[in-house]
């Protein structure tokens, strides 16, 4: 059951290319707006782009995770999950995994190269590399969770960002501070271990609460 | 559907109308005296002036905005595992209140800052958490607004508001955290001198009238939820025809 699963997830996302590139071409095309706006200085880059990659970040895992259940919503598919006898939380968990994996994994693949077109120092990248590596699940299962709470509704779209946003503030301030910490020189591990905390508080609960609003979503 | 359910409904709708506006009336003369209070009889502060005394109305209604988020979670709490409908009616109805609250203080903490702080607005710790907590009002609300069956959606608006519930402390520190690293220059920072009893008394005074504000605000909008629920029943006609 859970190998059939996971093979339907992936055969989804495979079968349309778009689902990988679209999110990342959106990426790009967001940082790259950003020059056009603010002049090319370097040395205002230097100090913002941190800020500018994890914004155009939370951009990018808002629009994937919008409609995140919809699919699943309207094929009766979810209920079959609930219904069934295998673990839906693990499924869940899977999902969410997957998720990251085709729209966080690319963004975070291509760092160097935004590194290099914005001349970041190799200890800033790094640092870059860590937060988003570590924060970014923690995102998608925020942006999952707020597709779940919406789930029964046609329209949702501007709705789910206005609900969820404000729960990324802790992941945002701690990345952002880890980045700003190396930057200036000076240590940068508290910032990690809580955004690690962070990730090790929400990635274990998330597929039980997400069972329970799918629970709640579906007895009307 | 269970009798008693709607019983409890019905005992609430039609006993609590002139306590109700008993309350108002009474909330209404001792909001008067305690303005007065505030206004007039506590003494001028040393180094604020006249300025501080805004901080009758500001700082209550800072508590009252968080205080009012513990209720709507802890009601939506109830509603989602005893299922009893006047808590569902409850912490659906708290939402605006508490967003009333928030707005409140932030726009009397702007007006407290402009001659304090020289500006209406910083990116300090308070202002920016009380901001956020706006944000999450709004959340619920626009997510309650958003369904057509209200049933349902009290189910999902008490969910995010116990979710919102868990997350404020940590929001709250790491705000006041972020706050501590980015310092800002041009906001000069009074020492906070212990305040005189005289001050205090009043503000304590104006918080449990602030509450009683609340019970009573809430009071009427959970009669007006029970309408709005009930209208069509057979009770409700026959008791607005009366």
């Amino acid at each position: 059951m859970l190998k059939i699963i996971v093979q339907k997830e992936l055969s989804v996302y495979f079968r349309n290319l778009n689902n990988i590139f679209l999110p990342l071409i959106f990426f790009f095309l967001i940082i790259s707006i950003f020059p056009l706006v603010l002049g090319p200085e370097k040395k205002l880059f230097d100090k913002i782009i941190p800020g500018i990659i994890w914004i155009t970040t939370i951009l990018t895992t808002i629009l994937t995770s919008n409609n995140f259940f919809k699919d699943d919503f309207n094929n009766g598919i979810i209920e079959i999950y609930l219904t069934s006898d295998s673990s839906i939380e693990l499924i869940l968990f899977l999902k969410i995994i997957s998720s990251w994996f085709f729209t966080c994994l690319p963004i975070i693949v291509f760092i160097p190269l935004v590194s290099v077109l914005f001349n970041i120092s190799f200890d800033s990248a790094l640092v870059i590399l860590a937060t988003l590596i570590i924060g970014t699940p923690v995102l998608i299962s925020i942006g999952i969770f707020g597709s779940a709470l919406t789930m029964g509704l046609s329209k949702n779209n501007i709705l789910i960002p206005v609900i969820v946003v404000p729960f990324y503030i802790p992941v945002l301030i701690f990345s952002a501070s880890a980045i700003e910490a190396v930057s200036i020189g000076l240590s940068y591990e508290m910032q990690i271990y809580i955004l690690l905390a962070l990730l090790l508080l929400t990635l274990p609960i998330m597929p039980y609460l997400l069972k329970y609003t799918l629970r709640l979503s579906i007895n009307n | 559907m269970n009798i008693s359910k709607i019983a409890n409904l019905k005992f609430f709708y039609t006993k609590t109308e002139k306590i109700i506006s008993f309350l108002s009336i009474l909330t209404l003369f001792l909001f008067i005296a305690g303005i007065y209070w505030g206004l007039f009889v506590a003494p001028e502060d040393y180094l604020q002036g006249n300025s501080y005394r805004i901080m009758y109305i500001h700082v209550p209604a800072a508590w009252l905005s968080l205080q009012t988020y513990i209720f709507m979670a802890i009601a939506g709490f109830i509603a989602l595992v005893w299922k009893i409908k006047i808590m569902e009616i409850a912490s659906v109805q708290s939402a605006s209140i508490g967003a009333f609250f928030t707005i409140i203080a932030l726009v009397t903490g702007m007006i407290w800052g402009k001659p304090t702080w020289g500006t209406y607005w910083v990116w300090d710790a308070r202002l920016t958490s009380e901001l956020i907590l706006l944000f999450l009002y709004i959340g619920v609300i626009v997510l309650y607004a958003s369904f057509s069956d209200k049933r349902q959606a009290v189910k999902i608006t008490s969910l995010l508001a116990i979710i919102g519930l868990v997350n404020i402390p940590i929001i709250h520190y790491s705000v006041e955290w972020w706050n501590t690293l980015h310092q800002g220059p041009t906001v000069t920072k009074f020492d906070k001198p212990s305040a005189h009893i005289s001050m205090l008394l009043p503000l304590l005074y104006m918080f449990l009238v602030f509450n009683l504000y609340f019970i009573t605000v809430i009071m009427k909008r959970i009669r007006l939820g029970i309408y709005m629920r009930e209208r069509n029943s057979k009770w409700m006609k026959e008791y607005t025809n009366d």
